[in-house]
């Protein structure tokens, strides 16, 4: 048996850490093993039977002593049963397994374990100061003297007898909430504290073998605080994978509460797994794998996304129409995937060989510029030299639109050439009607 | 003196534990194993990049550029006039074969939007085009690096009309790590500027549909003179007649009028006006 004990250090005004910390760092440690206890005022956890899936005894020990830290637990303790563990965290001697462990308990004082605490004074009248020695006691004196719960607790912790623990059974759903050290008063600052929630959904994720694809983070205002500011914020996270990376959750969290202007100080976060998807992750393989090198393309788009806005991350989805402006729509990249696989592509499957004959510019501008003219020749850079056409595009009258002027109709009647430009290349301009009996020409693309 | 024989001694055993083969024997390349010989660099040869590359499917560049190809795993400077004249005619034939394999394009920051009717010419398809609307010069460097750092894409082209030395020079250090060919579109002017890019290619228009290409900078000597490669972008080739085919005779002389006759303008005019009259 391997059993981990990890102590949670108080806070500082002295009192014992909330139930609320000791929960939530329990659901962090059931991503090890569904074999978790809360103890007094800390965790025990018994990882026998997890340490080949997470590397070996050392990995898992580094592991679980850095992730601990940083959740915010104060001293860690290994040995063959819990309470013995759990001594050995209180006395601050994290290895129980250089000594015999019966060797290292004799040694520590009374208080190390929970069930001396009733009958300190009788034991220390006694002239016990540590474990051995009341160990040394005769059995069936102490059972006599003292109640059944010491010599439990001692066989327990010597290994003489099994555990009983009530483990921590997994929730459905992942709440968590912080109270924060002090108060916050910019948002990217929230982010020290939302990295211990998100490390504990991440526990709870991988435990519950998902992967999140929305999650929340609400923070409460302080109480002292202006009139008219409300109770709090919240800040909604989507991603397009379900994922449990903590490194990439929180980069995600930090460029959107960059954007986040507090109104208030902060005192209270909370954290909430909103969407949860199963997750399959890639299984250890033997030969090294050369995929897996950098971050994956989905993962870095979105955080550019979270960055730039999800406008500006875009993918194309052809779509069945002959007017330059409407044959493509560029989606943002992060829904792509859903619809991408339904009726964009199916649309653009069918339309493939026409589009493929048919020459296009490479290039197009956002709105058609409008040419100069010198004579009836259009000027771009120099007069241009028209090669091929007319190409007529017409049509659009079905294609309503409603704006501040009154319904309308993309309806467009262009005459497209490919012209020939000394500096600029090749250009697919336009004739197009205008008022009246004109016609003017615009620049519409480039073959680039 | 012991101590100098000792020195002396240790010198020739030490680094060169296989005895070199004679002078002759080492100019032969026949003489050496495949891997030494890869690795070795002689001051006549074009520099043979340790990385792979990317066929730009023009031969006649492939001679000229170190490997015969795009380099995969550094920067590659594209230099031109005019932002947005000539990217996919020169790297079209490159992104063929990075679609072909399924990997994606990323654009960061086009000067005009990409159209993808056009780009399937080049070979490039809707699911493997990703395009990062970056704007201000701190984006676009921001997100080139973000997208070099993970090298997860199978091409990347970035227009980075503004960049200091030392900021391309960081981009070319993160670009050890990554797989596929990054280009870096930048104005002509910045061939005055030095540059951490390896190789570094200034690209023009030529007569008809040639483009003219300069590789000023790369491993190896320096290329003198430049290349005409002809290409014919977004699906032309389908409508180009023979007499298309050379739109440079087609140009009048500057003192013939527009609308002379024979001239494209007059044809036009006369076409269009020929049903109302």
């Amino acid at each position: 048996m391997l059993w981990a004990a990890l102590l949670l250090s108080s806070r500082l005004d002295g009192t014992p850490p909330s139930t609320d910390a000791l929960h939530g760092l329990a659901l962090w440690a059931l991503q090890f093993t569904p074999r978790v206890a809360v103890v007094d005022e800390a965790v025990v956890l018994e990882v026998e039977d997890s340490v080949r899936l997470f590397g070996g005894k050392r990995a898992l020990r580094d592991r679980v002593r850095q992730e601990s830290t940083d959740l915010g637990a104060g001293a860690l303790a290994w040995a063959s049963t819990s309470l013995g563990a759990l001594a050995l965290a209180r006395a601050g001697i994290e290895n129980g397994f250089k000594k015999p462990l019966s060797d290292l308990l004799d040694g520590l004082p009374l208080e190390t374990l929970t069930a001396t605490r009733p009958h300190r004074t009788t034991l220390s009248q006694l002239g016990c100061q540590t474990l051995g020695q009341v160990r040394a006691l005769p059995r069936g004196g102490i059972s006599r003297r003292f109640d059944a719960d010491l010599l439990t607790a001692l066989d327990q912790a010597y290994g003489q007898r099994p555990p009983a623990h009530a483990w921590i059974t997994l929730p459905e759903t992942f709440k968590a909430r912080l109270e924060l050290m002090s108060r916050v008063e910019m948002a990217p600052a929230m982010l020290f504290g939302a990295r211990r929630l998100l490390m504990q959904m991440c526990g709870w994720l991988a435990a519950r073998q998902a992967g999140a694809t929305a999650f929340t983070l609400r923070w409460a205002h302080d109480t002292m605080r202006a009139r008219g500011v409300g109770e709090g914020g919240g800040l909604t996270i989507r991603t397009a994978e379900g994922t449990r990376d903590i490194e990439h959750l929180c980069r995600l969290l930090a460029e959107n509460l960059a954007k986040v202007e507090l109104e208030a100080p902060v005192l209270d976060l909370e954290l909430v797994a909103d969407d949860v998807r199963p997750l399959e992750v890639a299984s250890a393989s033997l030969l090294p794998d050369a995929v897996n090198k950098g971050e994956s393309l989905n993962l870095l788009l979105e955080r550019m996304a979270a960055r730039l806005g999800p406008e500006r991350v875009l993918r194309p989805v052809l779509v069945a129409d002959h007017r330059i402006e409407w044959m493509q729509h560029w989606q943002p990249a992060n829904e792509y995937r859903a619809n991408g696989k339904g009726a964009g592509k199916g649309k653009a499957k069918s339309k493939a060989p026409e589009a493929v004959s048919m020459p296009q510019p490479t290039f197009v501008l956002a709105t058609p510029l409008r040419l100069a003219m010198r004579g009836p020749r259009p000027m771009f850079q120099g007069p241009l030299q028209l090669l091929a056409g007319p190409h007529r595009v017409e049509g659009g009258w079905w294609h309503r639109v409603k704006d501040e002027a009154g319904e309308r109709t993309h309806l467009v009647r262009r005459d497209y050439w490919v012209a020939m430009s000394e500096h600029a290349g090749f250009l697919w301009v336009f004739q197009g009607r205008l008022a009246e009996e004109e016609t003017g020409w615009y620049l519409h693309g480039t073959f680039a | 003196m012991a101590a100098a024989l000792q020195w002396t001694g240790d010198d020739d055993s030490g680094p060169v534990p296989v005895s070199l083969p004679p002078v002759a024997a080492r100019t032969a390349s026949s003489e050496l194993p495949a891997a030494v010989e890869r690795a070795l660099w002689r001051g006549d040869q074009l520099g043979a990049p340790v990385s792979d590359v990317v066929s730009s499917g023009f031969p006649a560049l492939d001679a000229e550029l170190p490997g015969g190809g795009w380099p995969c795993c550094s920067l590659t400077e594209v230099l031109q006039a005019q932002a947005g004249a000539m990217e996919w005619r020169l790297l079209g034939p490159a992104l063929r074969r990075i679609v072909a394999a399924d990997q994606m394009v990323v654009l960061v920051a086009p000067p005009k939007h990409p159209h993808l009717p056009g780009l399937r010419h080049a070979g490039v398809d809707e699911k493997h085009l990703i395009w990062v609307q970056a704007e201000t010069p701190a984006e676009r460097l921001w997100c080139t690096e973000q997208l070099i750092k993970s090298a997860a894409f199978g091409a990347l082209i970035s227009w980075i009309p503004q960049a200091r030395p030392e900021q391309i020079r960081r981009l070319q250090v993160c670009a050890q790590g990554c797989d596929g060919p990054v280009f870096l579109c930048r104005p002509l002017a910045a061939r005055h500027e030095s540059s951490a890019a390896p190789l570094r290619v200034i690209t023009a228009l030529d007569v008809d549909w040639q483009l003219r290409v300069q590789v000023f900078k790369r491993r190896g000597p320096a290329h003198s003179g430049g290349l005409s490669l002809a290409s014919v972008p977004g699906g032309l080739e389908a409508i180009l007649t023979p007499r298309l085919a050379h739109p440079s005779r087609l140009t009048p002389a500057r003192e013939v009028p527009a609308d002379a006759l024979g001239s494209p303008v007059a044809l036009v005019e006369t076409r269009r006006h020929a049903p109302v009259h």
